[in-house]
């Protein structure tokens, strides 16, 4: 570990700031907390915000995973891991059950998470109204006044136009029947896990300076119209390559020599673990 | 030179402050700050805990007639000492200053509700425990959970107050044996 930097890199100071902010976004599920966010060294749209909120929950009690698109080895979870181990000692780890805290980018692990876990997801854009709305005095009001409707229209125009709502990822949820939130770009697959999950679930967005959170046993329901329901991504007939699971979240490879499509797990760790059984 | 206290303002602060995360993601869940706690002297050690945790000079508190308290957590966090019409958290030792701290605490706006405030409210010994009914965020269905009679009260004073949602106070209640217990404004309590 090294030790010329305070634990956990962040001073004191910064941690409890974001602390107050974590607590805060807790008790008002799906309310994004403005927090000061701080300089890391690495730039911001890198996962600063997950790194903040990481690094201000961590302890040397902790173990720690983290992923990118559900893999463990990607360039960005292994050089944050990297970095978390340095400046705090804590052990980490690839298996979802072993872990504590799980920071992650575009994914929920397919292995059903408990109470005492908490994940922790990178946000590049925590505002779901921003696509409809620029100015970010105008969101707050919206928000404040639960002013959706500018969302709800840009659903229906999708669906006039395209004969389904074609957002994929980020789709936006409603918590607690009061905020529109954005899950972070999470598969559309993944969205039902937020729904009254065991764990807590955090998101930080460090270049936008917004924190917020899901407590666990808490009511988030995907954005949908009465008549046209929600739906995920279908991957009926297809399996992993590797492991042969037909339940999980899939990355399709393509390869251009053969011309072939192939399918595999997303989330590396659980496509191990279903291969070694 | 003696040394006031042994709190570890790195480590003893992330163990208490994980402690309110898990009890605040999980209303009506104990979790025991003993272990950080009895290293803080002075007659609210769970209290000075707690501010030790959360607060310096960037926030404000309200310790209403707790001259000792007030001074110590100065001394100890650089928070400001504030009227309670703006404290952003407010320490109560006593539960009958509770009625006139609810009407009066920072509520935050509908554009802001973060800007409320946290009350950590000490519980006395010697209470009664009530069956009592939680249901919100954080809390799987409807959850039987027995709290301290002071701890009922307050969340149905709290309730009187009809805060329009996402406005509202939070609880944090300091129960004797060093136990969190948190309230957040979206749970609801109700008579088994």
């Amino acid at each position: 570990m090294m030790d010329k930097y305070n634990y956990a890199f962040l001073d004191e100071g910064s941690k409890r700031e974001i602390r107050r902010s974590v607590l805060k976004a807790v008790a008002i599920p799906g309310y994004q907390v403005p927090f000061g966010s701080r300089e890391l060294p690495i730039g911001r749209g890198w996962g600063t915000g997950g790194i903040q909120l990481t690094l201000s929950l961590i302890g040397p009690e902790d173990t720690l995973k983290v992923i990118d698109q559900g893999s463990d080895e990607s360039v960005n979870a292994v050089n944050i891991k990297k970095f978390v181990k340095m400046c705090t000692g804590v052990p980490c780890t690839t298996r979802t059950q072993e872990a504590t805290i799980i920071q992650t980018r575009h994914r929920i692990p397919e292995v059903p998470m408990t109470n005492g876990q908490i994940l922790v997801l990178q946000v590049p854009l925590p505002e779901p109204l921003r696509i409809v709305e620029p100015q970010e005095a105008v969101t707050k009001k919206m928000h404040a006044e639960s002013d959706y409707a500018p969302i709800w229209l840009q659903l229906y125009e999708s669906l006039i136009k395209y004969g389904k709502v074609t957002i994929s990822a980020e789709y936006p949820c409603l918590v607690e029947d009061r905020y529109i939130m954005n899950p972070s770009p999470i598969p559309k697959f993944d969205n039902s896990k937020l729904h009254d999950a065991e764990c807590l679930y955090l998101f930080g967005a460090g270049r936008e300076k917004k924190i917020y959170a899901i407590p666990p046993h808490t009511k988030v329901v995907s954005l949908a119209f009465d008549d046209v329901p929600f739906e995920k991504e279908s991957f009926r007939g297809k399996k992993c390559r590797l492991c042969g699971s037909t339940d999980t979240y899939l990355d399709e490879i393509f390869d251009s020599a053969t011309g072939e499509r192939y399918y595999q797990c997303s989330d590396t760790s659980y496509c191990k673990e279903v291969r070694s059984k | 030179m003696k040394q006031l206290h042994t709190f570890d303002e790195v480590f003893d602060s992330q163990k208490v402050f994980r402690h309110l995360l898990e009890a605040m993601a999980n209303p009506g869940r104990r979790c025991d700050i003993r272990s950080q706690s009895e290293k803080l002297f002075g007659d609210d050690p769970d209290m000075l805990a707690v501010a030790m945790t959360l607060l310096d000079a960037g926030v404000s508190f309200c310790a209403p007639q707790n001259p000792a308290l007030t001074e110590q957590i100065v001394l100890l966090t650089h928070a400001k000492s504030v009227p309670l019409e703006q404290a952003d958290y407010v320490f109560l030792s006593a539960q009958d200053q509770l009625p006139g701290m609810l009407a009066s605490a920072k509520r935050g706006t509908l554009e802001n509700p973060h800007t409320s405030a946290t009350l950590i409210v000490k519980v006395p010994e010697g209470q009664a425990g009530e069956q009592v009914l939680l249901s919100g965020p954080g809390v799987d269905g409807l959850a039987a959970a027995v709290v301290p009679s002071d701890v009922k009260q307050a969340v149905a004073l709290r309730d009187r107050q009809d805060y329009e949602y996402p406005q509202g106070i939070d609880f944090i209640f300091l129960l004797p044996e060093s136990e969190l217990l948190c309230i957040p404004r979206l749970v609801r309590m109700e008579e088994c």
